[in-house]
């Protein structure tokens, strides 16, 4: 318990500011007056989506240092911000199909939106970068392979981004044509709290998926030396 | 100055060897065709129609290509163990890649030149310098991508799965962009040069990335 103090720690602050957004989503926020109820999807939909981001922006850190030092903590690091990173982005595409169907009457096979195809790409990569770490060599290979995918595989991120902006979309902005914030300030100030509970969950997930990696590696190296001593 | 004599060193090897054993481009050439083949039945191809597909078209024969140039490339070096043998020489890894990299790419260019030729007489598509600049300017950076990628994989188990896996997506920017100005060029419209400059730029930008990641990839 007091070696891995921190992934209880996020835990329990991610539990409780999540919570906390979830009463401002479902009780303060104001509703919708042209979309309804649905609408509260979207707190969860792009917070998701920019905890994604986040995890891949620290698999490209984390890569970049391994890398450079070739340290054992880094790839750790890289593998677990992947993984939660997926799933994160998991959450959002499918949050986005819910709330899409009712509002655009959405159907795939009519409408390639342009940020869901982007999106769905950068899953697709971050895929490719878990597959690559299971079919190359397990030890220094796997990392170094897979830290080079997870660097170039951030190139989609600022195209999801400007998506909106790049190509015709029924995604809507979060400014309005003048600049300013196109919602109102109890909305924001829901998105703001629901996007800080989710980059804390978030970082809950990549501690406790760190450790267990951690936990894997040690009792690896452990069996490996049982073993060379039965030998002896 | 060195690693540039090396990269075109080892460029003059792929290209030498590829001209010698006519291996990879008449086996790209009669695929590129056969693709037109199947696309002018499986889109039932007329006048009206060919300048709205040809773009689709000549991206989806190119990508498949590109696979297939790309992969060979490095697993032919990897099956015989003359990459290893390479990679003992005090030569730097980016300049060993920047010049397999390089003949690949000039093995696409050529099989571009197929393609287009094809397309204008198969299926009516016109041939315009834009088409031909276009195609060539995205050229540069899914040749480096494509390389790198298919470095990567060739030290992994399941090459031939992985490779589509990790490059298609990352060359979707290139499809985009170069999709979009051939639908203008394939439609008549006046050459734009902004298109073509933003794929040379991109291409530059990922032939410099690729050359300093190539270090990490070919390393093992």
């Amino acid at each position: 318990m007091t070696k891995h103090r921190l992934p209880y720690a996020l835990t329990a602050t991610g539990v409780v500011t999540l919570l906390g957004a979830l009463a401002l989503v479902f009780f303060f926020a104001p509703q919708d007056a042209v979309q309804g109820p649905v609408q509260r999807i979207f707190y969860v939909h792009v917070s998701a989506a920019i905890a994604g981001f986040a995890c891949f922006g620290v698999v490209v850190v984390a890569s970049v240092l391994h890398l450079v030092r070739t340290g054992a903590a880094s790839d750790r690091l890289a593998r677990a911000a992947a993984q939660v990173g997926l799933v994160m982005l998991t959450v959002n595409i499918s949050m986005g199909i819910v709330w899409a169907k009712p509002i655009w009457g959405w159907d795939p096979s009519q409408t390639w939106d342009a940020r869901f195809t982007t999106t769905v790409v950068l899953w697709l990569i971050y895929a490719g970068y878990l597959l690559v770490r299971k079919f190359a060599a397990p030890g220094r290979q796997a990392s170094r392979l897979a830290a080079v995918v997870g660097i170039f595989g951030f190139i989609d991120v600022p195209i999801v981004y400007f998506s909106v902006q790049w190509w015709r979309t029924l995604h809507p902005s979060l400014r309005a044509g003048n600049g300013q914030p196109a919602l109102p300030a109890a909305m924001l100030l829901t998105f703001g709290v629901t996007a800080v509970a989710m980059l804390i969950l978030t970082a809950a997930l990549v501690s406790v998926r760190y450790s267990i990696e951690q936990q894997a590696e040690e009792q690896e190296s452990r069996a490996t030396n049982a073993s060379l001593e039965l030998a002896r | 100055m060195r690693s540039l004599q090396i990269a075109l060193a080892v460029a003059r090897k792929d290209l030498r060897s590829e001209w010698r054993g006519r291996e990879l481009l008449p086996a790209l050439a009669t695929f590129v065709l056969l693709a037109l083949v199947i696309a002018n039945f499986a889109f039932d191809l007329n006048g009206a129609s060919v300048p709205r597909l040809a773009p689709g078209i000549l991206w989806l024969v190119l990508v498949f290509v590109g696979l297939v140039a790309f992969g060979r490339s490095f697993a032919g070096e990897k099956e015989r163990g003359s990459l290893e043998a390479m990679l003992l020489t005090p030569a730097p890894a980016g300049a060993l890649f920047a010049g397999k990299a390089g003949a690949a790419g000039l093995v696409l260019l050529a099989t571009e030149a197929v393609l287009l030729v094809g397309m204008a007489l198969f299926l009516g598509a016109p041939l315009s310098a834009a088409v031909i600049a276009i195609t060539f300017a995205a050229s540069l950076g899914i040749a480096a991508l494509g390389s790198l990628f298919a470095a990567l994989v060739a030290q992994t188990r399941a090459k031939e799965l992985l490779l589509p896996v990790l490059v298609l997506p990352l060359w979707l920017p290139f499809v985009v962009l170069g999709g979009r100005a051939l639908q203008e060029a394939f439609a008549g419209q006046a050459m734009r040069p902004g298109p073509s400059l933003l794929l040379l730029d991109l291409g530059v930008l990922f032939w410099i990335a690729a050359v300093l990641a190539a270090r990490f990839v070919l390393d093992d």
